[in-house]
Order: structure tokens, then sequence, then C-alpha cells
């Protein structure tokens, strides 16, 4: 069984099929970007991007994935290579408190700005709502997919 | 089963079954120890070696960037750019610090670390590059940190903000490798003041699970009369599953001795002419007619952080290492060696970065459990707590409920008592038994549960007074402690004597008030805001309201904040602007400032309308994260802070807006709709149209 990992090819293991895509990522493969939060889909904490589409890994089962191109934070930016602009904003407008759910919320943000490279604020709202902060980083979140998609404009 | 039998091999990998026999440990609590930190100290936590400096952070990092702020600190300093001091999170072996609580690390870690640094650059400046540098304490105002130089007042990169950013490991839970084990203990779903344990299970259904590699019997869980069972798998998602199959039948020592909980705080079955047990003012009130009397009833509320509390253990030798995002490492690593009847030296704990804690994370837990596991297994064990276990194990904000009464003459308050029933948050239940708690009830109160009680308004006579229940569900800290509750419950009520006498209820404020720092900060998010009163706007659909609160946070950090809210007409609430006016003093990281002011403001959000966890029958009946909600981006408007910025020394603003925002959301709500919220969170259909 394989996919396309932040564009490598892996093969998972069996005995990490039956299991849920957030641990196949952290457990096995060590990328820990993605967090457990509440691990039923509420959250948003485990949030990576699978065939173009922002989902929640704590709820998708690894045997689901078979095939397909699987991204996370720790692909974004190249090997050493510049950060993404998205990370890039997140840090200019110092968007983490504690950070816990940052790795998600930047999938999210990634995920909605390829599709929609000049979001509404109701297209944000919208694309976020599923990523939650209990830090209250909001604003900041806003004001930096906002920068990012201005900067495209 | 036999529980004496150990280590037997069978399908499916190796079963541990191991009696560890009942726990022996002191039914002494292990506590806390608080000791201020001093410029002695402080020379521990920065070091010269190779041309670079390295701060070993003498705090918890949480989100709120203490580490940038004693970096800017150490940078300014010591007169070095940026890039030439690193930070690391500390261990055990750091000479002890106090629990990183009470947002205090500005205000007693900055100066002692100041001089530590000074002296550390005298010294490398008269050529010395090793040994240990005395400190020789200067005045503050010789300090380069405090005079504001360097990179003090500006907002520089966060450290671990590119880490963050790129998903690197730096949470606890984030321990992975092929040779890390998961494990779980679970225990009954009640407090633990109820003996309980496992009486019955399925070891053959729980040990088919695939990944499955051991039970462990007999798990003591906190204060020896809990005992939970342990499994242990190779993937983390197996332990949910080895749970279910397990299907544990509990043994219970009692019931709760409380299944009513609202009415066991019920504030006007305790009112009293005289005040209650413990007084935070005590002015003689006389009793008789009132102008107004208002009753506040708070809900048991959970922090809702991200992050449910993970450790890794590992034993070697004799030895013990933890790893845990605590807010105390010290106090968790006393309580490791007291468990394990251990020389404190042969346990470390290291400190990881916290994925949100909000006063949520300072007994120990997690910790225990892992080091169990994996002392019986022999591996590096994994612990991270469930979300139904962060609800039903962990302790929360307690429930209140409080009544406060006032009387007017000539547009003035001249008589004011705030009574309040509610139950420990210092002193939490989770950590201090029963009989513990009678004593430090009668010597001490609770000062968390009277933190805020104390209002800042002149009354010619000021009572509040407050009593504890002690719950059968666990109380404790919690972001500002009872200071949310509190100047929530005096906002409200001076809101409402304004509306008594018609008065606009910002120059109402003020005719009562005299600290200056206070009416400042009211003054400035009146201006910033262009308050002209309450604004209540009727329209067809929507009703729409402004409200202001203002506060002093343990008497040295000052909020005002001004809220618009719109109700729809079947009750929905929505907060659609606020403004904040804050002054903590001297600032070292005036956006970090900002960002604890945001989040302070997102939590009003939460604490008005959301923050609530599902009670009955004397326990949480609330499993999932969906059943306690906390704000979701659409919830939470557009925010300006404005810093009130002064010479005062630095004081702290992690907790500080949240004595001003839910006071402006309600009176705002209540300037919409005409109704006073009384009960928090709000229920929307009492707002309904
Ligand atoms: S952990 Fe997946 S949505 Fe919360
Ligand atoms: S930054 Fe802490 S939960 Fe979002």
């Amino acid at each position: 069984m394989k996919i396309l990992l932040n564009n490598e090819n892996q093969v998972i293991p069996e005995p990490w099929r039956q299991g849920s895509l957030l641990f196949l990522l952290r457990d096995y493969f060590g990328l820990v970007g993605a967090k457990l939060g509440c691990g039923e889909g509420v959250c948003g904490a485990c949030t990576v991007i699978v065939d173009g589409v922002a989902i929640r890994s704590c709820i998708t089962s690894a045997d689901s994935v078979q095939g397909a191109r699987v991204e996370t934070v720790e692909g974004l930016a190249g090997d050493g290579g510049p950060l993404h602009p998205v990370q890039q904003a997140w840090l200019d407008h110092a968007v983490p408190q504690c950070g816990y759910c940052q790795a998600g919320q930047i999938m999210s943000a990634v995920a909605l700005l390829r599709e929609n490279a000049q979001p509404t604020s109701d297209e944000v709202e919208d694309a976020m709502e599923g990523n939650l902060c209990r830090c209250g980083t909001y604003q900041r979140i806003r004001a930096a997919i906002h920068s990012v998609a201005e900067v495209k404009r | 089963m036999n529980r004496r039998d150990v280590l037997r091999a069978a399908s499916g990998g190796l079963v541990a079954v191991i009696g560890l026999g009942a726990a022996v440990w002191s039914q002494v609590p292990v506590l806390p120890k608080r000791p201020a930190p001093t410029a002695g100290d402080a020379i521990g936590w920065i070091r010269f070696k190779d041309g670079a400096y390295e701060l070993t952070l003498p705090r918890v990092e949480m989100g709120q960037h203490i580490a940038t702020a004693l970096k800017q600190v150490a940078c300014s300093e010591l007169h070095v750019a940026w890039d030439k001091v690193q930070v690391q999170l500390h261990d055990t072996n750091l000479p002890r610090v106090k629990a990183t609580v009470g947002s205090e690390s500005v205000a007693q870690f900055a100066e002692p670390l100041a001089q530590a640094c000074a002296s550390l650059r005298v010294a490398i400046k008269e050529g010395r590059d090793h040994g240990l540098v005395t400190v020789t304490p200067r005045p503050t105002s010789e300090l380069s940190a405090f005079k504001g130089e360097g990179v003090v007042g500006v907002s520089p990169e966060l450290v671990q903000g590119r880490d963050i950013v790129q998903g690197r490991p730096l949470y606890a839970a984030d321990m992975v490798g092929a040779d890390m084990r998961h494990g779980r203990v679970l225990f009954a779903p009640v407090t633990t003041d109820v003996g309980s344990r496992p009486v019955k299970w399925n070891a053959a259904a729980a040990k088919a699970v695939p990944g499955f590699v051991a039970l462990v019997e007999e798990v003591p869980g906190p204060r020896g009369h809990t005992v939970g069972l342990g499994i242990i798998a190779r993937h983390p998602d197996a332990l949910s599953q080895i749970a279910e199959a397990l299907a544990i039948e509990w043994d219970l020592d009692s019931a709760p001795d409380i299944l009513d909980m609202e009415a066991a705080i019920d504030i006007d079955k305790a009112l009293s002419p005289t005040g209650l047990k413990n007084a935070v003012m005590n002015d003689p009130v006389e009793e008789g007619a009132w102008d107004g009397s208002f009753r506040y009833d708070f809900a048991f509320a959970p922090h809702g952080q991200i992050e449910p509390r993970a450790a890794v253990a590992e034993w070697q030798n004799g030895t013990l290492t933890v790893w845990t995002g605590t807010q105390d490492a010290f106090y968790i690593r006393d309580e490791l060696a007291d468990r394990f009847g251990m020389a404190p030296g042969n346990v470390r704990v290291q400190s990881m970065r916290v994925g949100g804690a909000f006063g949520g994370k300072v007994l120990c837990r997690a910790e225990v459990e892992a080091a169990f596991l994996a002392r019986e297994s022999g591996t590096r064990v994994k612990v991270q707590w469930t979300r139904s276990q962060e609800l039903s194990r962990a302790y929360h904000r307690p429930p209140s409920s409080h009544r406060v009464r006032f009387r007017l003459s000539e547009g003035r308050l001249t008589d004011w008592d705030h009574q309040q029933m509610s139950s420990h948050i210092i002193f939490t239940s989770a950590g201090i038994p029963a009989w513990m708690q009678a004593g430090t009830n009668l010597a001490a109160g609770d000062p968390g549960v009277a933190r805020g009680m104390k209002m800042p308004y002149q009354v010619a006579r000021a009572r509040a007074s407050y009593d504890l229940v002690r719950l059968p569900v666990h109380s404790g800290p919690w972001r500002g402690l009872g200071a949310g509750p509190n100047n929530l419950a005096i906002e409200c009520t001076i809101d409402e004597a304004a509306w008594t006498l018609g008065a606009d209820p910002v120059e109402f404020r003020l005719r009562h008030l005299q600290d200056p720092r206070l009416k400042a900060v009211l003054q400035r998010v009146a201006e910033s805001s262009g308050w002209q009163g309450h604004a209540p706007n009727q329209d067809s659909t929507e009703r729409k309201g402004r409200g202001v609160a203002c506060g002093i946070y343990k008497e040295h950090s000052y909020a005002a904040v001004v809220a618009d809210v719109s109700v729809a007409p079947d009750g929905t609430i929505r907060v659609t602007r606020l403004w904040c006016a804050h002054d903590c003093g001297m600032v070292i990281n005036p956006d970090q400032v900002r960002a604890q002011c945001e989040g302070n403001l997102a939590w009003s959000v939460g604490l008005v309308l959301h923050d609530g966890l599902p009670v009955s029958n004397g326990g949480v009946v609330a499993d999932h994260f969906s059943e306690t909600p906390i704000p979701a981006m659409p919830e939470v408007p557009k925010m300006s802070v404005n810093l009130v910025e002064r010479s005062h020394a630095p004081s702290g603003a992690g907790e500080t807006v949240i004595v001003a925002g839910p006071g402006a959301i309600a009176n705002a709500i209540r300037a919409a709709t005409g109704m006073r919220p009384t009960r928090f969170p709000v229920v929307p259909s009492e707002f309904a149209l």
C-alpha cells in the first residue's frame, strides 16, 4: 500500500493500515506537526491535505488514503528552503501562542488559498471555522491569510 | 486471573499481568513549593560558552511567549544581538523555580535575569571565561533592560515560532520512535474522593486487538484508594479499541455525597445577614431594603485547551526521566519521587512546550501513569489523555453562585454586598484531601475563589464574602481563578446601578473610582471605541447594544473593555466588536502583551457564551469536545487593543483582560435586549423575542 507523502513515495506497513492517518503520520513517519486535539473531527488540530483537500486525519483511516497525495506542514517548505508564504505570514503576524493548533490552521489556510487565491472575509471564516484555537489567535490568522492573498494579487 | 503472575507469554505479544500491591505512599499530598526567584538563582539560567550565550528558561512556555520576553531581557542586558542567545527549556537539574502560574513571569523573573546578565557581561569584559559569576545587584534604573534599551520594547521573531510553523517536535506527545509504547490507565469516571477499582474485564477480547502489548493491573491512582487498569499497546490507535474491548465493570466505595451541585452552592440558601464565612471586604452593611439585588450563576467549566496532557517516561538503571508539558516540572519531580520512593535526584523531569494550560496543568497525573507503565513494561511509554479523560479526570473552574446587592443615595453607591458560594480553586479538591481542606478552609478560605471580589469602586460600606463546598467533581485553577466570574458579577451589578440612576456607565464608574491607572484605561477605551452610551439600537431583525466594564487584576494590572453585540430574534448572541485598553506597567514585548489581551478577549466571549461542562448526579457526564464548545473563528470579532504604557515595574498580562471582557459583553447584551444575563454560559433562548 503506497501514498505520495510530501512528494515522496512511501509504503504503509501492514500494522499501520488499520489505524488513523494521524498516528500513521506522527508515530510511523515521525511527522508530528499534525496534532491530536479531540480525536473526533471537531478541533482541526490534526488537519492535513489529501488530494488537495484539507481533512481531519484523526478520523481518516490510513487505508483510505491508498494511492493519495498527502501533504503535511513539514512538506510546505523544501528541506532547508525558505518558508512557504503562509508559514512566513504566520511568523510575520506572530500568530502562534501555544502553537498546538497552528499546523492544522496553516494547512487549512494553504488549502483555502490554493483553491481561492483571493478569498473574501466570509470565505475565510467558512474555511477556517473547523480549526479551533483556545488561545484565541483568530484575529491574527485572518490577518495572515489576507496578507498572503494581498501579495498574490 | 492470578494477580501475582508476572510476565507470561501469550499469543499476540507479551502479556504483563503485574500485581503492584496496594498503594503504599503517604496520604499527605506532595504540595508545590513556590520560592520567589532571586538574582543569585538567575546565574544558573544564563551561561556563556564558546562565544555564545545559553538561556535556560526558568519558566514554562505555554504560549505566553515568556521565552521571547526573557530572551529580550537577556539580549538587552548582555548588549548582544538576537541570534547570540540560544534558549532552551529547563529540566529539574536547574535549581528549583516556582510553578508558571498567576501571570508573574515578567514581574518576578525579568529583573533577576537582568541582574545576572549584567554581572555576566561585566565578568566577560574583565576577561573571565569560566567559573561561576557572583551577581552584584544594581539599582533597576541602571539595568539596560529596564531602561528599554536594545530589543526591549520591540517585538522580535518569536522563540520557537519557526519550529511551530514548520511542525517540528516541541510538545511532550511529539516524542515518537519505534521503541515507544503507548499507554493509558483507565479509572472509574468519578471523583478521586470515592474509592474505586475495576472488578471485571474481558482480558481475552483486549488481547485480541492488534497492537496489544500488556495489561497492567492495580495501577494506583491519586490518593491511594482509587485503582486503575493500565493498558500498553504498540500503536496509539489500539488503546481505545482495547479500552472498549475490556468492557470494565467498576466497583465504587460509595455514591457521590452531593448529587445536585447547583443546589449545594445555591447562594440564596446560604445568604447571611452578616456575610459568609470568609470576608474579603468587611464593612458593616445593614440589612433592609436594597435598591438592586442580582443573582449570577456560573457553570462548572473546563479549560478547553487543544492539547490533552501528555507525558513520556523512561527508566534506566533505577533512574526515571519524564518529558511533560506541565506548569511545574519540579512539583511533578517531587511527586514522582514520592510515589516511587526515590531520591529526587534520581528523577529528571524535562519540561516541554505546553499546548495550552490556562491553569489546568499543574497536578501530576499523566506523568505518574506513564512512569508506572514504563516501569512495568521496561520500555519508553507515552501517555496522552483522551478528551474524555480530560473532561472526567482533570480539574476545572468551579461552579459558583453569587448575589450582589446595592443601595444608592444622591447618585452614588452607598452600600455594597457581594456573597458567593463556590468550590475550591487554590486548594483544589483534585490534589488536597478533604481532611486537609478542612484545615485550609479554617486557616485561609481559598484565595483563588476570593480573587477579584475586592471591587475597586469607592462605596461607603462594602462587604464581600464567600463560602466553600467540597463538590464531588474536581475544581481548581482556571485562567484568572475567581477573577473572571467575580468581576463579571461586579461589573454587571455596577451596570445595573447605572441603569437605575439613568447614568452613563462610563461616567458612573469614573464617579466611583480613585485609582488613576484604572481610570486611565477606562477613559482610553471609551475614547478608542467612540463611547456614546449603551447605544441600544433596535432594528427590525437584530437587537444591538454596547457595554463597558473595567477592573484590576491582582492589584497591579488594569483593563477596560467595550463590546458590541447583536442579538437575533431567536436569542442567538453574536459579539460583533471589541475594544480593550490595558496597563501592565513597563512592557517588554508590546505585540505579545497585545496577543495576551486578544486571547483573553476570546476567552471573554467563551466565558459568556459557552464555558460549561455538563454534570449530572454528582459527576461529569460529557465525553466529547463537542459537548464543551469553545469559540470558533466566526464568533471572535475584530478587536482593537490599546496599551497604556507606563514606567511602573512590569506586572502581568496573561489574565488581566478576563476581569473586563466578560462584563462588557454581558452589559452589551443587557443594552441590546433589556434583559440582564444572570446565568453563564447564557442560555440564548432566554433572549428570544
Ligand atoms: S484531533 Fe482531529 S479534529 Fe480534533
Ligand atoms: S495557539 Fe494555542 S490553541 Fe491555537
